[in-house]
């Protein structure tokens, strides 16, 4: 969308009834937070706040949502960009304010985006102990150092939602298998600073 | 499942008796059932890993008692008893050849590697990627490591396990990494 459409002008103005600058601050920040689906229950909460139809508070926090996302997607950073997605009349105050608001938050929602993006699973979590196996029914004695690895991995959060699936894989290394995951890992941080240094 | 043996064709069933044997030999780190079962499945035969796997566990039982007790062919093929009508007469061919040709060669041997509780690491794959463009950030370029893990579990089953980690993530893995090395080295 390259500027705001006239329906959602319209219900963007309807903050002017807000109690506080704080309101529309709170609001800003539930409308960028909240998927699509969940818009339907934060209108209701947000328009008993604002006494408005249930029709206008839908509108208001489905613009709320748009506009907060658009600046997120496009990377609008400086005052002058956000500012020009709105039309000309648009009541002065209420521009500013939100602008000041999105700019506020825009690195944290930017952070928000990149945590929330579709990926594999990810690692929340690892623990880790050194063992020595000093014997067992088939050896009586021995001393073999050998270290266990505990991973928590996370499933997709895009996929669980707000509950989301904590997988926990438990590895047992020796020292050789131990040496090749650091070559590996190194091989890794090399890229990254032949990388970081182009 | 062990009526489901009679799905696999004898060209697998030989190659899954060969890999159970070299397991147990300790010349790999397990059977690698998800690779074979999509082979299998690849050519015509409806079976699912899961039964795949028990039946991988099931020779991997019979192989390693047989090992134990200094089984000739002719006494393990008595072992399978009743089941021997049971099962398709080129699985018991395979088993018994199998057998013959590296059975004598499992030594239960005195290893540290047998007692195995946990999965067992095998391999790392990496890549490092970098996130161009999503769909709500048009100008990502958010870089993060995705890495594979191959582990044995503790029947010998081979699986992978991928996940992603952000830049300080990997950077946090290494150094524990090279913590528990460290550690190793003097323990």
């Amino acid at each position: 969308m390259a500027a705001l459409r006239d329906g959602e002008v319209a219900a963007l103005q309807i903050l002017l009834k807000a109690p506080s600058k704080d309101a529309v601050r709170q609001l800003c920040q539930e409308c960028f937070s909240s998927p699509p689906a969940a818009l339907g229950p934060l209108a209701q909460r947000a328009g008993s706040g604002l006494a408005v139809s249930a029709e206008e508070a839908e509108q208001l926090v489905s613009a709320l949502h748009n506009l907060t996302r658009h600046v997120v997607y496009r990377g609008l950073t400086r005052a002058e960009d956000i500012l020009c997605l709105f039309p000309e009349n648009f009541h002065q105050n209420l521009k500013n304010l939100l602008t000041k608001i999105i700019l506020e938050n825009i690195s944290a929602w930017r952070n928000e985006a990149q945590a929330s993006q579709i990926s594999l699973p990810r690692l929340v979590d690892m623990d880790w102990r050194v063992d020595i196996k000093t014997s067992s029914d088939s050896i009586v004695r021995m001393a073999v150092p050998t270290c266990l690895l505990q991973l928590k991995i996370q499933e997709d959060a895009a996929l669980c939602g707000n509950n989301p699936v904590v997988s926990a894989l438990t590895v047992e290394l020796s020292k050789e298998t131990l040496d090749t995951m650091l070559e590996g890992l190194g091989r890794i941080r090399d890229q990254l600073s032949a990388v970081a240094n182009k | 499942a062990a009526d489901k043996i009679h799905l696999i064709p004898q060209d697998f069933f030989a190659e899954l008796c060969e890999q159970v044997i070299q397991h147990l030999n300790h010349k790999i780190p397990g059977v690698n059932t998800a690779e074979l079962c999509q082979r299998i499945q690849t050519s015509g035969v409806e079976i699912n890993i899961g039964d795949l796997a028990k039946i991988a566990n099931i020779l991997s039982f019979l192989f390693s008692t047989a090992a134990r007790n200094n089984l000739s062919t002719e006494e393990l093929v008595t072992t399978l008893g009743s089941a021997v009508s049971t099962l398709p007469k080129h699985a018991v061919q395979v088993i018994r050849h199998v057998w013959t040709e590296q059975g004598k060669a499992i030594a239960v041997s005195e290893d540290a590697r047998n007692i195995a509780t946990v999965g067992q690491f095998v391999d790392m794959k990496w890549k490092l990627g970098v996130a161009m463009s999503s769909d709500t950030c048009r100008s990502l370029k958010y870089p993060y490591v995705t890495v594979t893990l191959t582990v044995a579990d503790p029947s010998g089953q081979i699986t992978d396990k991928s996940f992603e980690m952000t830049i300080p993530q990997f950077k946090n893995f290494f150094r524990q990494f090279k913590e528990m090395a460290s550690v190793l080295e003097t323990v």
